[in-house]
């Protein structure tokens, strides 16, 4: 399941990346292929180290935190988990490419995809190792991500009918967001653009990345909070209709703001697909979270 | 005394595993019932099927009058389950957690009464800090606190003294006495201290295998208290066939 995990979120990442950067509209639109490497490394960075941390604190803090393991076991164990993900999501990825681009107009340009994608899931993962198993990293305390609060409160934001509810989801957010590397990707980002590239549609680019990534973290971590306070809740009458209202206003609230992100990028890109390509991803984003949001109300509660 | 909660033919299964086997319960206002019983005797699920968290199988749960599959907010209004220490959200402060099952009860503030408890405890310094700094005690504490939110009719309360000092667990017995002494408060308590349930409750329930095995009332505990030797122990002890 670890290894699933592990895999599944860069390998649906970079499926719809590969199929646009591979498509006939790669000769057109050639910096679909640099944002697919681009979400590569971004996304299997944050991913990788959010699953590490997780990972490893429930190793050290768990249930199997206090038996006698040999040192360094957890995070030797964890490592080759991590390598055999990369291996199966560059492995998955080239299949896909090569049964893309078989029936493509610029299907010769897959080596260059491949190559291109390949090396920045390679490196997104190989900077969330390095940085999760660094001695320094390895002796914060577990508790350190959640304490700091969000710069902006929004206490006008909160429902009177589940109050504390948006802080709940707003942290959550703020710790996944934080686990998964935060402002450490605008770096990547940068570090991956080619010298030269104009410096417009390279903020544009960072622009609709972070934004994105930022989008999909708020959506999943909203759902979860709401998931959890439903069973937390289970045996307090309250009202299904307005605790699902109450638990949209902040992933409405972010989508709203990321959408905006989104369409100052899109505007600076200047390519009508791409913007269609990113309000597709969005969309694709929100999409599930917002069913079990819906979905919630409906969960049983704890099994005694 | 009338009738508070009736529990009927409550048949409870996780899988093939047969967990509550047709129990029949009723207590009435004012009561406090002891559950006791051995490791695995169902004590804990009675309690979430009659508040609502555990899916029945067969039978009916009846609270202040209405049916808890038909009318489950109404018959939940009655009823606060005190809250087990790991499911607290982590992320809340002690005091946003109370707001949020006051808001959730209707309610347009943490009240008064169970601030009041909150000092009783000694819970009232902490309440502005992040539940992830707070010990197990604190956390019990607070789970507390939630269950009685509002003073439901019906309090459920499984194993509460559980990492409370000797200090707040005193208070805590007061309080639950104070609460079932007005007459408006019955108190379901699931527990493995057979002082406690010898000493304050007016009935004692003892589960074993998913079924009642034996009851004791108010008259045989009271003849139980007034003996010196530890009488509900070997009393449970014999029902058990130990």
């Amino acid at each position: 399941m670890a290894f699933l995990r592990m895999s599944g979120i860069p390998v649906l990442l970079l499926a719809s990346c590969v199929a646009l950067a591979c498509g006939d509209l790669y000769a057109g639109y050639g910096w679909c292929l640099a944002a697919g490497a681009l979400l590569a490394l971004g996304g299997s960075y944050g991913i990788v180290h959010q699953r590490l941390l997780d990972a490893l604190e429930r190793w050290r803090f768990g249930w199997c935190g206090a038996l006698p393991a040999v040192r360094g076991a957890a995070a030797y164990t964890l490592l080759l988990v991590t390598i055999a993900g990369l291996v199966a999501s560059l492995a998955f990825v080239t299949a896909l490419l090569f049964g893309i681009s078989a029936s493509a107009q610029h299907g010769g340009d897959r080596f260059y995809a491949l190559a291109g994608i390949g090396l920045a899931l390679v490196a997104g993962t190989a900077v969330a190792a390095v940085r999760v198993f660094r001695p320094s990293a390895l002796a914060r305390t577990h508790h350190a991500d959640g304490i700091r609060e969000p710069v902006l409160a929004l206490p006008w934001l909160n429902d009177a009918r589940l109050p504390h509810l948006l802080d709940w989801q707003r942290r959550a957010a703020l710790v996944r967001w934080r686990r998964g590397g935060s402002f450490v990707m605008v770096g990547i980002v940068l570090a991956a653009v080619p010298i030269g590239a104009p410096m417009l549609e390279v903020s544009a680019l960072v622009l609709l990345v972070l934004s994105w990534s930022w989008l999909v973290v708020v959506m999943r971590a909203s759902a979860d909070a709401f998931v959890a306070a439903v069973r937390l809740l289970a045996a307090v009458p309250w009202d299904a209709h307005s605790a699902r209202m109450a638990s949209l206003r902040y992933p409405l609230i972010a989508t709203l703001c990321a959408l905006m992100l989104m369409a100052i990028g899109t505007a600076l890109l200047r390519h009508g697909v791409v913007a269609l390509f990113w309000i597709a991803c969005a969309g694709a984003t929100s999409a599930w979270p917002l069913v079990r949001l819906a979905r919630a109300t409906r969960v049983a509660g704890p099994r005694a | 005394m009338t009738g508070l909660l009736r529990a009927t033919n409550v048949r409870v299964a996780y899988g093939d595993v047969h967990v509550l086997d047709g129990i029949d319960l009723t207590i009435a206002h004012g009561e406090f019932v002891a559950l006791i019983g051995p490791n695995g005797a169902g004590k804990t699920t009675l309690l979430h099927a009659i508040a609502g968290t555990a899916p029945l199988c067969d039978g009916h749960v009846d609270v202040d009058g209405h049916d808890l599959a038909k009318t489950p907010r109404a018959a939940k209004e009655a009823v606060g389950l005190a809250i087990d220490p790991p499911s607290l959200p982590v992320l809340l402060t002690g005091r946003e957690c109370l707001a949020l099952f006051a808001g959730a009860r209707g309610l347009p503030s943490i009240p008064p009464a169970t601030l009041a408890l909150g000092e009783t405890l000694s819970l009232t310094s902490v309440l502005d800090r992040r539940i992830d700094g707070y010990s197990l005690g604190m956390r019990q504490k607070l789970g507390i606190m939630l269950g009685l939110i509002g003073e439901p009719p019906l309090l459920l309360l499984d194993e509460p003294f559980n990492g409370l000092d000797p200090r707040s667990a005193l208070a805590f017995k007061t309080h639950l006495v104070s609460l079932v002494a007005r007459g408006g408060t019955s108190v379901l308590l699931a527990t493995h201290s057979l002082d406690i349930a010898e000493r304050h409750a007016t009935r004692v329930v003892l589960l074993m295998d998913g079924r009642v095995r034996r009851s004791w009332d108010a008259a045989e505990l009271m003849g139980m208290r007034e003996s010196p030797e530890p009488s509900l122990e070997k009393a449970m002890a014999e029902a058990c066939g130990v």
